[in-house]
């Protein structure tokens, strides 16, 4: 289980947030609201002593039980040499295992970019790329930085399926800003406002008409299952 | 291509310690006693060994750098890892009476000292602000300078033509007890390099793929640092600062094969050691009546390359 108690690192302040097992978590907020943050701290990458999983802090985890605990899909691919090739870097996330890299290619329907360079893809096909390096990693906590940010609707329907069904995603961590995304994620929600928890809850308790007016104000208007920015609120 | 450059650099070593100022009689090398055996055996062939595994390390230790600082224009030369060991090795020749093993240790120290204030810095550092780390290597190069023009001052004649000439390079050693250290040493880290692999592709990746790929990357880049200091730090007090082969070969390689800098470890090493052994026997046969320092020919060629590669970054990233 994954427990955050009263965290305050950069711009957060007091995030208080338990998953038991089996529970997934979906990240909401305004940009600069402070969910990347959140999402570096709880996998470590800002070490803080308020993050412990199954009672150890996580700063403690030896770097072999961090890969095996946490992987971080970020919003960006970032990769320094120009000249890895998207084999290479799926072979990072499960050295020696060829025919596990093929069928996940397979799966994602990349597998004509296996030896391309991953400098050159498109940042769809770069965010493709990250999450079949998550399942070929098989972490206990997978942390998504807006997965869908790139992709096409098909692409994300794809996705959305292989979030909510795949067996490799143990529990999952959404950062996004698509609320039919979140809804359909069906998983506990955080709702964040300036690096302080603002909600935190079940997902149709969030997505109750009232909670929306609270949190967005007029710009988000709910339609049955279906969210809908109001872009004319702005006139 | 790589069969071409292969079979010519293969002969390029092989022919290398045939050629030079004095010709060979090829008949007499192998017949002790007679001065073509002593030419060959404890001349030629010492110096172009050394010249290659020098070469092999400062270009193999580019590599590493540029891939552990995400830069493409580190190398121990540009951070001042070199000015450093030559700073030490000064201070040997000025104080301690210019003993080999002294200007060895304080060569070697000089490399670790450097690379420990480099690595503070740059802990202190984001893993973007690469460039900064430069410049602050770029400071420490002028501060190094500057220590050693007051060697300079304190230094009678003949201690001051020893720190010139060896500033400028040279692989004018004299029998094969120069020859060991460094082929040993340049076996040794190329060795130790191949073993941390992995952990390079690691880095090459981004501090947060790495850090969560299974490694301490912090650690890990120390460790890779201090191996490629000390091996420099060896060649460099043997053979004085020869620049530029660090900063060249990785990139040439890199645009030859197109392949990722962790699968360029044997290449960069095999072709910086050709490139030291060519830049050698430039200088060896030119005509006048001394050897032109190695590290004149390098920088010669390596100067305008490093202008190309500073134009051309320009070029890709806007």
């Amino acid at each position: 289980m994954l427990r955050v108690d009263n965290l305050s690192v950069k711009i957060l302040k007091n995030i208080r947030l338990s998953l038991d097992a089996g529970e997934h978590l979906c990240i909401l907020g305004a940009n600069g609201s402070g969910k990347t943050t959140l999402s570096r701290a709880i996998c470590g990458l800002i070490p803080s002593d308020a993050v412990w999983v199954d009672a150890q802090p996580v700063p403690s985890l030896s770097p072999r039980e961090r890969s095996e605990t946490f992987h971080f899909v970020p919003a960006k691919l970032d990769l320094y040499d120009e000249y890895l090739s998207v084999r290479d870097y799926l072979g990072l996330n499960a050295p020696a295992q060829e025919a596990a890299i093929n069928a996940v290619l397979e799966t994602l329907g990349i597998s004509h970019l296996r030896e391309s360079r991953c400098a050159k893809l498109s940042s769809g096909e770069s965010t493709l790329l990250m999450v079949a390096g998550a399942m070929l990693r098989r972490a206990r906590y997978t942390l998504f930085d807006e997965p869908t940010a790139n992709l096409d609707a098909k692409n994300s329907i794809k996705l959305y399926r292989l979030l909510t069904s795949s067996p490799l995603f143990e529990h999952r961590i959404v950062i996004t800003h698509d609320l039919n995304l979140a809804y359909a994620l069906g998983a506990k929600i955080l709702y964040l406002e300036d690096g302080e928890e603002r909600f935190f809850g079940e997902c149709e308790a969030f997505f109750a008409p009232e909670n929306l007016q609270r949190c967005f104000g007029g710009f988000v208007t709910r339609a049955g299952e279906h969210f809908m920015v109001n872009y004319n609120e702005a006139r | 291509m790589k069969h071409v450059s292969l079979f010519l650099s293969l002969a390029l070593l092989c022919l290398a310690p045939l050629f030079g100022e004095i010709s060979l009689d090829y008949r007499l090398i192998f017949e002790s006693g007679s001065s073509d055996h002593t030419l060959f055996w404890d001349i030629r062939l010492p110096r172009v060994l050394t010249a290659f595994f020098t070469g092999s390390v400062l270009a193999l230790a580019g590599l590493v750098f540029q891939s552990v600082f995400r830069n493409p224009l580190t190398t121990p030369f540009t951070l001042g890892v070199a000015s450093g060991a030559t700073l030490g090795t000064a201070v040997a020749i000025v104080f301690l009476g210019g003993i080999a093993i002294y200007q060895y240790l304080l060569g070697f120290a000089g490399a670790i000292v450097s690379v420990a204030i480099l690595f503070i810095l740059s802990r202190s550092l984001k893993s973007t602000q690469t460039h900064t780390l430069l410049l602050a290597g770029i400071a420490m190069s002028f501060f190094y300078s500057a220590a050693l023009m007051v060697l300079f001052y304190l230094s009678d004649f003949t201690q001051s033509y020893s720190i010139v000439r060896f500033t400028m390079g040279s692989l004018g050693v004299f029998g094969m007890e120069y020859v060991i250290p460094v082929m040993a040493v340049s076996l040794l880290f190329v060795a130790l390099v191949r073993s941390y692999r992995h952990d390079l592709k690691l880095l090459l990746t981004s501090f947060e793929f790495a850090y969560l790929g299974g490694i301490d990357p912090g650690r890990t880049a120390m460790a890779l640092l201090l191996i490629s200091s000390a091996a420099v730090a060896v060649c460099v007090s043997v053979t004085g600062p020869i620049g530029f082969v660090g900063l060249i070969i990785p990139h040439i390689i890199q645009m030859i094969y197109r392949r990722s800098a962790d699968t360029l470890i044997m290449p960069t090493f095999f072709y910086g050691g050709v490139f030291l052994v060519f830049c050698d026997l430039i200088a060896r046969n030119l005509g006048t009546a001394s050897d032109i320092p190695i590290g004149v020919i390098t920088s010669f060629i390596g100067g305008p390359f490093f202008i190309y590669i500073i134009l051309k970054r320009k070029r890709t990233h806007g």
